[in-house]
């Protein structure tokens, strides 16, 4: 009964929020509480019966309220209902869901085949077998006594995605009394599990100390299934349980795959239920009953979970949506989409109504009335903005000048005034806000805001008036102590749009062409060159200082040239971003960190309860076992106590001969750190404003609002404080603090997914890139390759030419481990492993041979085609030495991920180009080429992508930091 | 009480109610003949029954008399039907007591107690049905007992429950609203003057959102008082119809 009524709020809910979504255009209309659609129940009446008549006679007084001008349509699955009331009254028809779907919305072809999904779904519930496979779950007061005593664990279960059908851990959450649990529980095999899926809230029972499991530290291929293991293995005994119930279902909805037909017809004798696997590896098989199994077959389809009873094996779904067939590039790109719970549709037309024209026709002009209420920067300051060539959203522009008493300094930030376009509560809005951040796949970006804005009218483009928000500190010209802050609306115009090659140049004094100048006379360009260089000498002295200032207050010193080649490196962006960094990319990052940081104050100090900021909080010190083990190889010693501690150490561990050493240290470090995340302050302690990274007590998103809602939120807050400063009232109520920390895990949880789509997108290009070359023979298949740690079946490796990460097996499955002949050239032969903490000895005939940590050796890779989950790609060592070929190409580094890019999507391109000749018939249609957003492997997108980069960097790993942000102005 | 949204998206209680809007108020007076006064009030589902004797010779122990103004006694219990669960105790419990001292406190501040020097005055509530706002439906019922006696009085005594939940104030909270909103503001008014004769809250409520809860409690208590005048009023006339005047 308990779970009954769980499931019927938690569907209550979800109906609540479709309908408070004003994108679905739904109404709830109160019938009881309506005098002429309110009857009362009648005696000896079904609680069902007296609902349809409750819900006709609704229909019937909406119909007479419209007076009877308009047709109303009520839908029931109610056969009786619909023959007792269909005739009733003329005007208001009763009819069935499907009936409804075929006369109404006959083109509607998914919706179609999504009704008959579920309702086969329904029928096939009624006829399901009586043999449990399953424990059942205990009821809700048992699991709610059972946490309070301590003898349950409550937690969240994660699958181990390396061991699916095994391993799984419950993470005790804080309330949880049982102190004596050092680490998570381990769940061991499907029948424990019991009908747990990866996500769900779920309460566990230890099991007695003799049946405790450890978990397998070995390598393993994702595909082995079952398989024995000994117990050399296996780590200590964990703590091991079961799942006596869950509390809440986490469930979404999975990508899965089609099995191939004949698989179908030879697996079961009932061709309509099919077994179906998930994309993400962690959850389990999927029964689905359809007639389109022939269809589909091999197909990616988006599939619905609906139960899981304890009488079957597997849980029950219903499919949604196809996605088309695996292996093409859009369908493996929607896939990815899907998994990481991203839904980018093309801007509605409402949304785009919204929106300000500006053609040539119709030219966006500023308001009269603005330019009365903001503050004219256009005649008075010289503006400039400073950015990577060729970029179109230019969020932000700096300015600097001396005041006319030649004692105060004023440097100005200003960043595109979003808000003013963007009105709370807009649908372009809660458009953005859904989307959180605007998303950089590999060959392709989803915008958060319309094109309109982003690349136009909110872009603080070159010569054109712009509405901006804008930070102005005086500071003390000799000093450069702040005297004074301004923080408010203005109205610019961008002199001058730099790339930061060119105002680089000019630093350097080189002599270069700006391109706004060029048609100017000889004299007059001499004097407004002289103009600028000036601005951008006085803006690097204040860097100068900022950056010192805060090292001073213990920030980080990793600005090293070694973080950025790291971070390039890690990247694979070498080429694109230059090996020697401008002093440049530094200035405007820290003008942009400075301005994040004083806004970060100003909101917080107005709306201490309810401002949104941005913290980092210090990483965890076991995390860095790894990287001390991998340091202690070679001789360095890592402290991590502190910041400024660990970024010391790092900077020590230099190996002169070996450059990359120091590389993988860092990278090993960046992945230790927690993540930075946003939050509201009303809902953290004043102690964990602290940012790790950037050693800033209080710190915000500002400077981006163009690709960030973050951005958008404290641009609001900012406007509301600078208006309470002025005595009124802000006329936007602001988000609670409740509120406000909703919206924060909403905009983090879509930032991870963002990065786990880049992530899972690079891959997909990876393996496409090395899909039809043979490893054989194609020498681009053949990489060099570094030691990074040590596993007990295998080493993981770290390829710097295409900055990838992955296992190299030294035993395979006949449990014949890799030899070495003479030459350096492997082979397999029976023998056996020894793991030791740096290094890991195969033995076999041709004696012993060691691999040892940050050895460099030549592998070969090779696409490892899988036909429910994304390829991937498999490492083979085949050399211990570095080949020639192998060092020449590594000269050429760098460019791998640019041409691999490209030539992907060339490949894709013709492709979809033969079949659309083929059959003749457009895949698109104009509006949807026209609106997809997703643009070509232009300079721009690239360029883009290494700037979206550096800010995930930012954001992932953070800590290290800082220095990171080494990247371009991201901050 | 997870479950229970006691305000809906589109600003409807859990009874069908606007958050401002009142139950249903019917009342009468002069019921009993034996007793000096006495009214009946039905507030939605709840019901209370007062009756007021006096002012007559101070009983019982005479310690008690006050030479300067008159004593009043106030009594509150509650029928063991007036729940959902049968009540053992009508009468005497902490509950009732403090209730009964509520009552007390609010007409002393009333009636005219000076013009009745060393006499006293005795007010029995009874609750018949409770559905939240016992205390308001006292009072009410109460001021009603005291008109019918003809005792001089300052003004009639309104009271009205108020709650707050998801920012709104809520007022005459029904029972499933009391018990779920956790805050609770009784608030008594004489609405002529605007004066309060008494403000009760048990729970916790911010600061800030007192003053908008008790705007919404002081609002409701003069739309009741109005109603109280217009039953007043028509018993007036019945009664003088039937004395033939």
């Amino acid at each position: 009964m308990a779970e009954f009524i769980f499931i019927l709020t938690r569907q209550y809910n979800r109906l609540k929020s479709l309908l408070k979504d004003p994108r679905h255009d739904c109404v709830l209309f109160c019938n009881e509480f309506q005098l002429y659609s309110y009857c009362p129940r009648e005696k000896g009446e079904t609680q069902e019966k007296w609902h349809t008549r409750c819900v006709y006679r609704a229909a019937v007084w909406y119909h007479d309220h419209l007076a009877g001008l308009k047709p109303v349509v009520m839908i029931t699955e109610d056969q009786h209902a619909v023959a007792e009331y269909n005739r009733l009254t003329s005007g208001v028809y009763v009819i069935s869901t499907q009936e409804y779907l075929q006369s109404f919305w006959p083109d509607l072809q998914a919706a179609q085949e999504l009704y008959i999904s579920i309702a086969q779904v329904l029928q096939e519930r009624e006829s399901e077998g009586q043999e449990r496979e399953y424990a059942e779950h205990l009821p809700a007061e048992v699991l709610e006594a059972g946490i309070k005593s301590g003898r349950y664990i409550k937690g969240t279960l994660k699958v181990n995605k390396h061991r699916a059908q095994q391993e799984a851990f419950v993470q005790a959450d804080s309330s949880t009394k049982n102190t004596e649990l050092s680490s998570d529980v381990l769940v061991w095999g499907m029948k424990q599990r019991n009908r747990a899926v990866h996500g769900d809230l779920v309460v566990v029972e230890l099991l007695p100390r003799g049946e405790w499991k450890g978990r397998t530290i070995a390598l393993t291929e994702a595909e082995t299934g079952v398989e024995e293991r000994t117990g050399e293995e296996q780590s200590q005994p964990m703590p091991t349980g079961r799942v006596v119930g869950i509390l809440q279902r986490n469930w979404r909805d999975y990508v899965v795959t089609f099995p191939p037909w004949e698989e179908v017809q030879s697996q079961s004798r009932n061709s309509q239920r099919i077994l179906v696997i998930p994309w993400d590896r962690r959850i389990p098989k999927i029964r689905i009953s359809t007639q389109q199994a022939e269809a589909l077959q091999e197909h990616r389809v988006i599939v619905r979970l609906d139960s899981w009873d304890s009488t079957s094996l597997y849980p029950n779904g219903h499919c949604v949506k196809v996605l088309g067939k695996s292996g093409e590039l859009e369908t493996e790109i929607q896939t990815i989409l899907m998994e990481n719970s991203i839904h980018v549709l093309p801007f509605s037309e409402a949304q785009l109504r919204e929106m300000l024209l500006n053609s040539k026709e119709n030219l966006w002009t500023v308001e009269a009335g603005e330019v009365a209420e903001r503050r004219d920067l256009r005649t008075t300051h010289l503006v400039f903005s400073i950015d990577p060539q060729g970029c179109e959203d230019v969020d932000d522009a700096l300015s600097v000048r001396i005041l006319p008493e030649g004692v105060r300094l004023e440097l100005g930030v200003h960043i595109a005034d979003v808000t003013h376009f963007v009105r709370a509560g807009s649908l372009t809005d809660l458009e953005a806000r859904s989307r959180a951040t605007t998303y950089y796949l590999a060959d392709r970006r989803y915008d958060m805001l319309p094109a309109v804005l982003s690349a136009d009218l909110c872009s603080l483009l070159g010569n054109v008036d712009r509405y901006a928000m804008s930070v102005l500190w005086e500071l003390d010209a000799k000093s450069l102590a702040v005297c004074k802050v301004w923080f408010g609306r203005t109205l610019i115009r961008s002199s001058y749009q730099l790339c930061y090659e060119l105002a680089q140049s000019l630093l350097n004094n080189e002599s270069v062409e700006v391109p706004e100048l060029a048609q100017l006379g000889e004299v007059d360009k001499k004097k407004r060159l002289k103009e600028l260089k000036t601005a951008l000498e006085q803006l690097t002295k204040v860097a100068r200082y900022l950056r010192t200032q805060r090292d001073r207050g213990g920030a980080l010193e990793l600005e090293g040239v070694e973080v950025r080649a790291q971070l390039d490196a890690e990247k694979n962006i070498t080429a694109l971003v230059p090996k020697q960094p401008l002093e440049i990319h530094e200035t405007v990052a820290e003008c942009m960190i400075y301005a994040n940081h004083w806004v970060a104050r100003k909101i917080q100090e107005t709306f201490p309860q309810q401002a949104l900021l941005r913290h980092h909080p210090p990483p965890c010190q076991e995390h860095f076992s790894q990287l001390m083990d991998s340091a202690k190889a070679r001789g360095f010693d890592i402290d991590s106590c502190s910041n400024k501690a660990l970024a010391d150490s790092l900077d020590r561990a230099v190996d002169p001969h070996d450059p990359l050493v120091n590389r993988l240290l860092r990278m090993m470090a960046t992945q230790a750190m927690s993540n930075a995340q946003y939050f509201s302050t009303g809902s953290c302690p004043l102690e964990q404003y602290y940012h790790y990274g950037l050693a800033l007590k209080h710190y915000t998103h500002f400077t981006s609002p163009i690709r960030r809602y973050a951005d958008i939120i404290v641009h609001r807050l900012l406007t509301a404080a600078i208006k309470l400063d002025k005595g009124m009232e802000p006329n936007e109520t602001l988000a609670s603090n409740k509120e406000l920390e909703e919206i924060a895990q909403h905009i983090n949880n879509k930032n991870r997914a963002a990065q786990q789509a880049q992530k899972q997108s690079i891959e997909l290009f990876q393996c496409l890139y090395f899909k039809d070359k043979d490893p054989l023979t194609d020498q681009r298949c053949v990489a060099e390759a570094i030691i990074y740690a040590m596993r007990a079946n295998g080493i993981l490796v770290f390829i710097p030419r295409y900055g990838m990460k992955g296992p190299v097996y030294l035993k395979n499955r006949e449990n014949q481990v890799v030899s070495l002949r003479n030459d350096g050239s492997c082979e397999w032969q029976a023998g056996m492993l020894q793991r030791y903490p740096d290094r890991i000895c195969t033995i076999t005939s041709n004696g012993i041979h060691a691999f040892s940590l940050f050895d460099h050796i030549t592998v070969r890779i090779s696409v490892q085609a899988l036909r429910c989950h994304p390829d991937s790609l498999c490492l083979e060592v085949i050399s211990d030495r570095l080949q020639e070929v192998a060092k020449l190409e590594s000269l050429a580094a760098g460019k791998g991920r640019l041409e691999l890019v490209q030539e992907v999507v060339r490949q894709a391109e013709a492709a979809s180009q033969q079949v659309e000749e083929q059959e003749r018939v457009p895949q698109l249609s104009k509006e949807e080429r026209e609106y997809q957003q997703s643009k070509g492997p232009n300079l721009y997108c690239l360029l883009q992508e290494v700037r979206e980069l550096a800010l995930l960097d930012l954001s992932v790993c953070q800590g290290l930091g800082l220095g990171l942000q080494a990247c371009i102005k991201s901050v | 009480m997870a479950g229970l949204e006691l305000l809906s998206d589109q600003g409807y209680r859990l009874d069908g109610r606007k958050p401002s809007e009142l139950r249903k108020v019917q009342a009468r007076m002069g019921i009993f003949t034996r007793a000096d006064g006495s009214a009946y009030i039905e507030q939605g589902n709840t019901k209370a029954l007062a009756v007021v004797y006096g002012p007559h010779e101070v009983r019982g122990s005479r310690s008690k008399t006050l030479h300067d103004r008159a004593v009043i006694n106030c009594q509150y219990s509650m029928a063991t039907f007036s729940t959902a669960e049968r009540k053992r105790r009508p009468h005497g419990d902490r509950k009732s007591s403090e209730m009964s001292l509520h009552l007390k406190q609010t007409f002393e501040a009333a009636i005219l107690t000076q013009l009745y020097p060393r006499s006293q005055i005795d007010i029995y509530v009874k609750i018949l049905q409770s559905d939240g706002g016992n205390y308001s439906a006292c009072v009410n019922a109460a001021t009603l007992a005291v008109i019918d006696a003809g005792i001089p009085i300052r003004d009639y005594v309104c009271a009205c429950s108020a709650g707050f939940v998801e920012d709104t104030p809520l007022v005459d909270l029904c029972h499933a609203e009391e018990t779920g909103s956790g805050t609770a503001v009784a608030l008594a008014l004489l609405p002529r003057g605007g004066q309060i004769a008494l403000l009760q809250m048990d729970a916790r409520l911010h600061q800030d959102h007192l003053d908008p809860v008790m705007e919404a409690a002081m609002t409701a208590c003069r739309s009741l008082g109005q109603v109280l005048d217009g039953v007043v009023r028509q018993h007036l006339q019945e009664v003088s119809i039937l004395t033939g005047e």
